[in-house]
Parts: C-alpha cells; sequence; structure tokens
C-alpha cells in the first residue's frame, strides 16, 4: 500500500478543513532525557562527551567533603545515554521488544529443524517443505517489526487524499520484507516482478531520506494540490501521474486523473471529448493486466495466474493502448496539457524506455518499472541482475543507502555482501534471525553458512553470529535471559558460553539467583547450578544471614563449607543458645531439618537444642523418665562424631546433675565408661597446644571425672 | 499438565500493553468509582524507578501520577484506610519503606511517609504487607528483622516484633487478623506470630516433604478473611500448600513437583499466590471448611492458573516469559493484571 508518513513538521501550515496530508494531532517538541544518576546533591560538576556511535556520555561530580562525614558515598557517576534521532531510528525498548518477541519464533523454528533431521530418513506422504517452516518463521518476525497498514482510516475519507495515511515504516522491516520475498517465499517466485513492485511501493518513502523519490515528489504535489485552481495546467499533475503510472502506483494515478477539471458538473458540456479521453486511460490503467494471484483492496489492475492467460491479456491491452494511441480523437482535444500529460502516460504503458527514464528518479524505479511495462517476464536471479545493471547505468543514484546494498547484494547472489550488509546497518539481531532465511535460500548459501571453519575456530559462520547476537543479549540485565535459546542451538561453543553467562550473573537478589537457578534446570547444568548456588550461600553467610547462608549450601550439598561454617556457628552457639535466645536459633535449627546428610556438621545444632531442651526440663520438674530422656541426648551427642570436642566438656558440666541423679544412676556402666573414655582423650588433647579451653571452672574437669567415677560405681552395683 | 478453559466456556479476554520498562510489581488500586480504574505499576530500569498510577479504562495504560523511591521497588501492597483513601505500601531494596496515600477522586499521589534505610531493615525489604482498613503494615527481611510499621497522625512509628539476626531470613509476610500475621522463609518455613504473645513466633511449620534438595523458598501467603486459620503459601518447585494452624504440621499440598501432589500447575518458582474470589457457581458458604479455596498463582515458566484442591488446575495464560506478580481485584474479581518479565502488563478479563 503506498502511503505517505504522518508528518507533525506541517501542521500548521495545512490546517483546517482543507487538510490534505493527515499529520499527527501533537508537533514533536524537544526530546527529554531523563537521567537517574542516583547522587546526593550538591553535585558540584556535569561533564558531557562523546561516547561511540550517537551516545553521549555524561560524568557527574559531587564536592568532595573535607570532613569526610558522608563515609562510603560515592564521589560521582558517568552515565552513557543513547540518543535517538527521532525519525526511522527505532528506539531501545522497541528493539528489546523485536529480541523478546523473536525468541519464541526462533525457538519453534530450531525444533523443527531437530525434528526434520531425526524424520528425514523416514520418507513421510505428509512431508512439509522446509522453506514453509522458514515462512511461517519469517512471518512471524516481520510482524514484530511493525505493521505499517495499522493506523485506522479516517470516518469521512478526503476526496483529495491522494495518499493514505499509515505509520512511518522502517528500514529494518524493508530488509526484512525483501530477503523474505528471494530466501523464504518460494511460492512467491513466480510473480517475483509483482512482489517488488509491492515492496517499492511499501518502502520508497524510506529512499527518500537520502534522494528525490516519487513518493516525495506525491507527497510535496498533495501540500500544492489545496493551492491549485485549474489543476491540469499545473505540469507537475502531470509529471507525478506519469511518475506514478511509471512504478505502478495504480489507485493513485486513478485517483489524481479523477481530480481532472472535466470533470467538474459546469466543465463537463464543453469539454466531452477530453473528458473522455482522461476517462479512456483511467480505465485502461485500471484494467491492467497483472501477472500475480491477487490483489490487496482498493489496488488496481486485474490478476492472472497462469502465464499464457496473461500473455493473452497482456497482448490485448497493449492493443487497446495502440489504438487509443493512433485515435483520431486526439485531434479534438484542445487542452494542450492534457493531450501531452495522457499521450505521455501512453508511452509508459507501451514501454516506451525514454518516457520512463524521464518519469522515474532512481534506478530502482526505474527496475520496477521496467518489470511492469517493458519485461514482465523477468525470471531468474542472473537476468535481474543484469537488468538491474542497466538501470543503474541509465540512472545512476546520487548517493547511497543502507537498503541499496542490500538490493545489489542479493540480486548479485552474493551471500557474503548480504550477511555484511545486514550487519553494518541492522546490527547482529538481524544477522543472526537473518541466517534462517538466508540458508533456506539456496543449498550453495545452506554450505557456505553451516561449513565449519578452521579461521572461526572451528564454528560455521551461522553460529558465529548467533554467538555475537547472544554476547549483545547477554550484556543488558534486561535481556541477558534471552542468551539462553541462542546459546544453546551452538552446537560447538554455545553450551561453554552457556555455562560462563550463567557463572558470572550477579547473585545477591534472590529473585535473580532463582531465575538463574530455573535456566540451569531446564538446560541440566546441575554443576552450574550448585557452583552458583555455593557462590550464593557464602555471599549470604559472609553477609551476616546465616539461614539463608547455610540453606543455599544444603540447596548445593556442599558438606565442605557446612561443615566449615558449622565450626564457627558454634563459637556463637557457646555463648548464646542460652534459655533465653532459644527463640532466635529455632528458626535455624527447624531450617537444618531432619536430614543428617544435608546438614553437614550442623547436624550437632539440632541434637543439642534437644539436649537443652530436655535439662532445662529437668531443671524445671526434675522427674526420672524426663531425666532419662537427657541422657539419652546426651549419649547420643557424645557419640556423633559432628560434635566438636570443645563442647564435651560443656556438655558434661552442664549435666553433672543427671550424673550424680539422686534416685538412682541414669547411665549405665558402658554409657559411663563411653563418657570416661571422651573424658581421658580430652585430657590427652589439653596438652596439644591448639586446644581450646572452655570458659568454665578450673576444677569442673575434675568434677565432672569425680561425678562419672561415682556413678560407675552406682551402676555396677545397679547392675548385679 | 494444566488443562485449558476446562471450568470457563468462554476464555477470558486478554489484553498485552507493553511497557518501555521493567516492571518489578503490579497492583490494582482499590476502586474509587465505577468509571475509574487504577493500577499502580513499579517500574524500574532502565528509567528511573517510580510508581506509575495508570488508567486501564480504555485498556491504553497512561501515566496518571508518579513518584520516584530512593531504589528499586522489592514489595509493593494497595490498601485502602478507613476513610476509605487509597494506600500504596512499597518496600524497596534499599530497606526503605514508604507508605503513599492517593486521592480518593482521580488517585493522584498526595501525601508520603517513609522509614529511611537502616532504620528498618539492613539490605532489603523481602515483604511488606498492610492490614485491611488501618493503616498498619508489618515488614520483613532477609536480614531476619520482623517490623510494625503504623502510621500515626503524620508520622510512620517502627516497632521492632523480632530480629533474628540473620539465623532466619523472612520472604512473604501476610496479616491474617489485627493481632496476627503469618510470615514464611527458607525451607518452606512459616511462622505465626501474636502481637499478644511477644518474643517470638507462636507456632512454626516446616515442610518435613521436603527431603534432600526437594526444599525450598516461601515467596507469598495469603489468607482467606473467611479462613483465618488457614495460610496459603507458593514457593520453590511449583510448590502451593496450605497450612492449617488446627493441624499443626499437616499439610495440604495443592501443586508442586516433587511434593506428592496429584496435580501441579507448573514447575519453578511460584511467585504470587492470592485467593481467587472469582468463581461462577459456587458459594463460599457451601464449602467445607476443611477444603481449601482456589487460588490463582503465576509462576517463573509463564503460568497464570488457579488451582484447587485435589483438581486439574485451569490455566489462564502460558507466556514464554515468568510472571512476576499479579493482581485481582478486589472489587471486581474477573479482572486480573499481571506484570511479565518482557517488559509488558496484561491485563485479564474472565467472562
Amino acid at each position: 500500500m503506498l502511503g505517505v508518513a504522518s508528518d507533525p513538521g506541517d501542521g500548521a501550515s495545512v490546517s483546517g478543513a482543507g487538510a490534505l496530508v493527515p499529520f499527527l494531532p501533537e508537533a514533536r517538541g524537544p526530546v527529554v532525557y531523563p537521567l537517574h544518576h542516583g547522587l546526593k546533591p550538591p553535585i558540584a560538576r556535569v561533564a558531557i562527551s562523546w561516547a561511540r556511535g550517537n551516545s553521549l556520555r555524561v560524568s557527574f561530580f559531587r564536592r568532595a567533603s573535607g570532613d569526610g562525614s558522608d563515609g562510603d558515598e560515592v564521589g560521582g557517576k558517568v552515565l552513557e545515554v543513547r540518543l535517538n534521532n527521532g525519525d526511522g531510528d527505532i528506539s531501545d525498548a522497541q528493539l528489546r521488544r523485536v529480541a523478546y518477541g523473536s525468541v519464541s519464533p526462533f525457538a519453534v523454528l530450531q525444533s523443527r529443524r531437530n525434528s526434520v533431521a531425526s524424520l528425514s530418513k523416514i520418507s513421510s506422504p505428509y512431508h512439509v517443505e522446509w522453506w514453509e517452516y522458514v515462512m511461517d518463521y519469517s512471518k512471524d518476525i516481520n510482524s514484530l517489526l511493525g505493521n505499517p497498514k495499522s493506523l485506522p482510516s479516517p470516518a469521512i475519507e478526503d476526496p483529495q487524499a491522494v495518499l493514505q495515511k499509515v505509520e512511518e515504516p522502517t528500514c529494518l522491516k524493508a530488509a526484512w520484507e525483501l530477503m523474505e520475498v528471494f530466501y523464504a517465499d518460494k511460492l512467491s517466485q513466480a510473480w517475483l516482478p509483482e512482489r517488488l513492485v509491492d515492496w517499492l511501493t511499501d518502502y520508497d518513502s524510506l529512499l527518500s531520506s537520502t534522494q528525490a523519490t516519487i513518493h516525495l515528489k506525491v507527497v510535496d504535489f498533495q501540500k500544492e494540490l489545496v493551492t491549485l485552481q485549474v489543476i491540469e495546467d499545473n505540469t507537475k499533475y502531470w509529471e507525478v501521474i506519469s511518475s506514478a503510472l511509471a512504478v505502478g502506483w495504480l489507485d493513485v494515478v486513478v485517483k489524481m486523473l479523477r481530480l481532472h477539471g472535466s470533470y467538474l458538473l459546469d466543465q463537463i458540456g464543453n469539454r466531452e471529448t477530453e473528458n473522455g479521453l482522461v476517462e479512456a486511460v483511467a480505465v485502461l490503467i485500471s484494467k491492467m493486466p497483472r501477472m500475480r494471484p491477487a490483489l490487496e483492496s482498493g489496488k488496481l489492475g486485474e490478476c492472472y495466474k497462469a502465464k499464457p492467460d496473461f500473455i493473452k491479456a497482456w497482448e490485448k491491452w497493449r492493443a487497446q493502448i495502440t489504438k487509443l494511441e493512433s485515435s483520431a480523437f486526439w485531434v479534438h482535444c484542445d487542452h494542450h496539457r492534457t493531450r501531452e500529460g495522457l499521450r505521455n502516460m501512453l508511452q509508459i504503458m507501451l514501454g516506451n524506455i525514454n518516457s520512463l527514464c524521464t518519469a522515474t528518479c532512481h534506478w530502482i524505479e526505474l527496475y520496477i518499472s521496467h518489470f511492469l511495462y517493458i519485461r514482465p517476464f523477468t525470471v531468474g536471479l542472473e537476468s535481474m541482475y543484469s537488468l538491474a545493471k542497466k538501470c543503474m547505468q541509465l540512472k545512476p543514484m546520487t548517493s547511497s543507502h543502507t537498503l541499496i546494498g542490500l538490493v545489489i547484494g542479493i540480486l548479485g547472489d552474493n551471500t557474503e555482501v548480504v550477511l555484511a550488509e545486514c550487519s553494518r546497518s541492522f546490527g547482529p539481531w538481524m544477522v543472526a534471525h537473518a541466517l534462517e532465511l538466508l540458508t533456506a535460500g539456496s543449498d550453495e548459501a545452506e554450505t557456505l553458512l553451516q561449513e565449519e571453519r578452521y579461521n572461526l575456530g572451528g564454528i560455521s559462520i551461522e553460529e558465529l553470529h548467533r554467538l555475537v547476537y547472544a554476547q549483545v543479549l547477554s550484556l543488558d540485565a534486561l535481556t541477558w535471559q534471552l542468551a539462553p535459546i541462542y546459546l544453546t542451538s551452538c552446537m560447538k561453543q554455545g553450551m561453554g558460553l552457556l555455562e560462563i553467562l550463567l557463572s558470572k550473573q550477579p547473585v545477591q537478589h534472590t529473585q535473580i539467583l532463582l531465575k538463574i537457578i530455573e535456566i540451569c534446570r531446564i538446560y541440566e547444568l546441575d554443576s552450574i547450578s550448585s557452583n552458583i548456588m555455593k557462590i550464593a550461600g557464602v555471599y549470604h553467610w559472609k553477609h551476616g544471614r546465616k539461614g539463608s547462608g547455610v540453606f543455599w549450601l544444603q540447596q548445593a550439598r556442599d558438606e565442605v563449607r557446612l561443615n566449615r561454617i558449622a565450626l564457627q556457628l558454634f563459637d556463637s552457639v557457646g555463648q548464646s543458645i542460652s534459655d533465653e535466645s532459644f527463640k532466635q536459633w529455632e528458626g535455624l535449627i527447624e531450617l537444618l531439618g531432619s536430614d543428617s546428610k544435608t546438614a553437614g556438621g550442623l547436624e550437632f545444632l539440632r541434637k543439642y537444642r534437644d539436649f537443652k531442651k530436655s535439662l532445662k526440663q529437668v531443671n524445671d520438674g526434675k522427674t526420672t523418665d524426663v531425666a532419662q530422656q537427657a541422657v539419652e541426648s546426651l549419649i547420643s551427642l557424645m557419640k556423633n562424631p559432628s560434635t566438636p570436642q570443645r563442647f564435651w566438656l560443656p556438655l558434661l558440666y552442664d549435666s553433672l546433675k543427671l550424673l550424680s541423679w539422686q534416685e538412682r544412676p541414669l547411665l549405665n556402666v558402658s554409657q559411663t565408661n563411653l563418657l570416661l573414655n571422651k573424658v581421658q582423650e580430652l585430657s590427652m588433647a589439653r596438652l596439644r597446644p591448639d586446644f581450646i579451653e572452655a570458659e568454665l571452672p578450673p576444677q569442673a574437669l575434675g568434677g565432672v571425672r569425680l561425678a562419672l567415677a561415682t556413678n560407675l560405681g552406682r551402676a555396677i552395683l545397679e547392675e548385679k | 499438565m494444566a488443562i485449558t478453559g476446562g471450568a470457563f466456556p468462554e476464555r477470558p479476554q486478554i489484553h498485552r500493553l507493553p511497557q518501555p520498562h521493567y516492571i518489578d510489581a503490579v497492583r490494582w488500586l482499590p476502586q474509587l468509582s465505577a468509571f475509574d480504574r487504577f493500577a499502580v505499576l513499579a517500574l524500574s530500569s532502565p528509567s528511573p524507578p517510580q510508581i506509575y498510577s495508570l488508567d486501564p479504562q480504555t485498556l491504553t495504560l497512561a501515566p496518571q501520577s508518579s513518584w520516584a523511591p530512593p531504589s528499586r521497588v522489592s514489595s509493593l501492597r494497595t490498601s485502602r484506610t478507613q476513610t476509605h483513601q487509597p494506600l500504596i505500601a512499597a518496600g524497596t531494596v534499599s530497606g526503605s519503606l514508604h507508605v503513599i496515600f492517593a486521592n480518593a477522586v482521580d488517585a493522584s499521589m498526595e501525601s508520603e511517609l517513609s522509614v529511611p534505610e537502616k532504620d528498618l531493615h539492613a539490605g532489603p525489604v523481602s515483604c511488606v504487607d498492610v492490614m485491611d482498613g488501618a493503616a498498619e503494615c508489618v515488614s520483613v527481611g532477609e536480614d531476619g528483622r520482623v517490623n510494625l510499621v503504623s502510621v500515626s497522625g503524620s508520622r510512620l512509628g517502627v516497632r521492632r516484633v523480632f530480629d533474628s539476626e540473620g539465623l532466619v531470613s523472612y520472604t512473604a509476610a501476610k496479616w491474617a487478623s489485627p493481632t496476627e500475621f503469618v510470615t514464611g522463609g527458607y525451607g518452606f518455613g512459616l511462622q505465626w506470630w501474636d502481637q499478644r504473645r511477644p518474643g517470638g513466633a507462636v507456632s512454626q511449620f516446616k515442610a518435613n516433604w521436603a527431603q534432600g534438595t526437594t526444599s525450598g523458598i516461601v515467596h507469598s501467603i495469603d489468607i482467606h478473611p473467611s479462613r483465618k486459620h488457614t495460610c496459603l503459601a507458593g514457593g520453590s518447585l511449583g510448590t502451593v500448600f496450605a497450612w492449617d494452624i488446627r493441624w499443626q504440621q499437616q499439610p495440604i499440598i495443592l501443586s508442586g513437583i516433587g511434593t506428592g501432589a496429584t496435580h501441579s500447575a507448573c514447575e519453578s518458582e511460584v511467585w504470587e499466590v492470592q485467593y481467587d474470589r472469582y468463581s461462577k457457581s459456587t458459594n463460599i458458604g457451601n464449602i467445607s471448611s476443611s477444603r481449601i479455596l482456589p487460588a490463582m498463582i503465576c509462576s517463573e515458566d509463564g503460568i497464570l492458573a488457579v488451582v484447587e484442591q485435589d483438581e486439574e488446575p485451569i490455566e489462564l495464560l502460558a507466556e514464554p516469559c515468568a510472571i512476576n506478580s499479579f493482581d485481582i481485584d478486589r472489587e471486581n474479581p474477573s479482572e486480573v493484571i499481571c506484570s511479565l518479565e518482557w517488559e509488558s502488563v496484561v491485563i485479564l478479563t474472565r467472562p
């Protein structure tokens, strides 16, 4: 669909009832970039300089305070601001939206590739051609790049609005569509010239940025239209009409022809012949045979699917034009400009090369006019390329445009050039995704892009560009989660880089940490996941969040670190696990759970708590049953190898009451012997230089030994 | 796997609203009138963090008013005061807490009270919850502190209920009654607190199905006003369970892998859980009090679903990216707003 981009700049000049060019209601104001530097005022200095590309580097400096009162406050900050030049350029947020949206189509295509590869040995009757999958993918991606046909049409159609209101198209979309036409859409190969006509209709406006185009001509004329009294006296009117005709904007041409003064009711009487000629041309134009399956509504021409039918219609149509050309009515047409203008149009339709050259502004427009009026059957890249070269000579471009390089690369069948142009003009996103179209294009391109190369470290061009794109994604905190999709599609180095990417993510925030672990789970990277949990565990531990630290180390099953931190934890336990602060420890002990394997050396804490609890009950109530329970806890603690040696004496000292229980001895002979052995071991250990003495009265050990000895005697008597 | 739309003959209407910002949290603002609808979005990078009030009446979210917190918002709640003024409570990653009062007519933000960082938590605020009809908040953090913050005049009064000094970290909180609240944390642990019995949690629950590495973290808690004894929690590994304090250590599992649940709505982190007050046929009064009411969950693997005890989950939304938070409109429970990882908001209107 041909359209004029909404142009807010000219709103004031053509306002009111005569508005011909649709425009956006609000004028484009100055662009404001809010910066969040997060520094406390006062800011002493701001420096601005250029950074890479169209980015500004803004540096904020705080005034250095002499007294050092604000301690850890940073002295300044440097921010990069990316400037968008407003028109045509795509904002970061939009680019991210495209990046998000392209993940699913890409992933679907990769999984289809895998299933096709596994099925290729079995010949299936329901075989779907690969390009059909690529076409689905291409359509999904294309829809992300904006839909220029989405603006609602006004309720009352302006009869003088020649062009329809559309959203500004982007070069990215134009490039994608071009590649789709040439590489993915095998159905359209038969009517490729008409696809190119449509493409130029949609995107000629983009070329206006660097040179004169027919689109620009039409837009300019539309602005003048309101001031013209007798439209057919204006040379520009005929110029614009023939230009629009040359590139096949038939609906625009017919609409403009019907603005001709001879249609006015007060003039139709004395300009009957003239009006007849204008209408005859308009009818001929709207009946133009087109070699294509269908046309959009509102577009003119008659469609033919089969070549013989088309040739027949084409010959008939040309015969009608020739007949009109040699008609006697021209003599009776008094209006000179009309006569000349219409005859020039007939020449264009008959494919007069001089008329076409005059009517078009640059070689692509001339090229398109060739397809329409001279060589509608051009097939094969080779003949298309030689025709393009001829047009370039006839109508060279004044300056280069990003899209033109791509067009030449595609027509020249040069995959490397196409890839280079995509990379240069549209960046890593385009290359990574367009590769799917290129490999679908031809077997040669597929081999070229997928063969492993020694100079790339054994990877293919395809993999290289996916890795580059994944790298770009992983640099942004908002998009790094997309990178795994692309990395896992890389056979050689993808998984290695994915492991690095995941290992390098910050683990401070639990939510992000969990997102990383989830990605590890999806790709079955258990060792990475457990490493990350270890890092998180140590991080939380070091920042005083002991519970979280223990949890993550438990999840990672890191017994070594759990045992090590257990020793540190016991230091604070010795002092603080009094009856009052039990509540604080309760939660941590609950967290440790009953599974001794995941608790490591910390299992001691749980047993110690149980022992302390029953000891407290003994002190409160003094029933023998409770005391017996406390003794069981004590024995299990002393038996357990994870009980640190330095706790032995305090434990025994705390249980003196149990050891010398009045009613009956609570420990049997073997239990007492066990404890006595521990006391002996302890006495030996005290001689070692690294022994840590418990904070107990000096006679504690003696007291315990005496109590044990007494108990042993009583127990022996009891058992007899 | 979840069946799609089993109980709803008509699919909900889904409106996707891409935003140019990452959305940390999203809430409906209590409805002011029948015509105006407002939602609060806590936005973050690359823009400075802001809370926007947006009007989804036309389903084109337009900024209504904004307020810039000192750092990213880590927890967001909305409620209303006794005088029916809408109230927004936000905890930040730097540890500050902010209470914002909105205008009852046009939802513009009128006044803000805050507790500065370090006074409340060392490190981020994990969760805040506002008591219904009273401007009283409970805030918990990974630093192991449990605070009550109440509005007194034009100031915020802070009272520390408990400080585990990092031995236990709390990740979720929810009021059960004017004196009781529940917190959740690591190891699928839940703690029941009663202000009348200070000094620590009154009751503790730890998932004892958690063996080996199947343990996880509670991310969100909800308590139904008519079932104050039952606490609903959602967390890691798609786990959704209910803890009835009358049957101390016996959880009722609604969903989750590795929990022995018959159905599982999702396999990854359940970021948020809320009782789903929207149901067409069943009346809450008819459901036996031992049966858990239907609940809505959102998850890291992009699922928004309604889970019910011993029934197939009903999937409302399956996205290719995480659904980080959602909110069911209290006055009009057919409307759900949720925020996606990929910088967009989705509004669901159920038939």
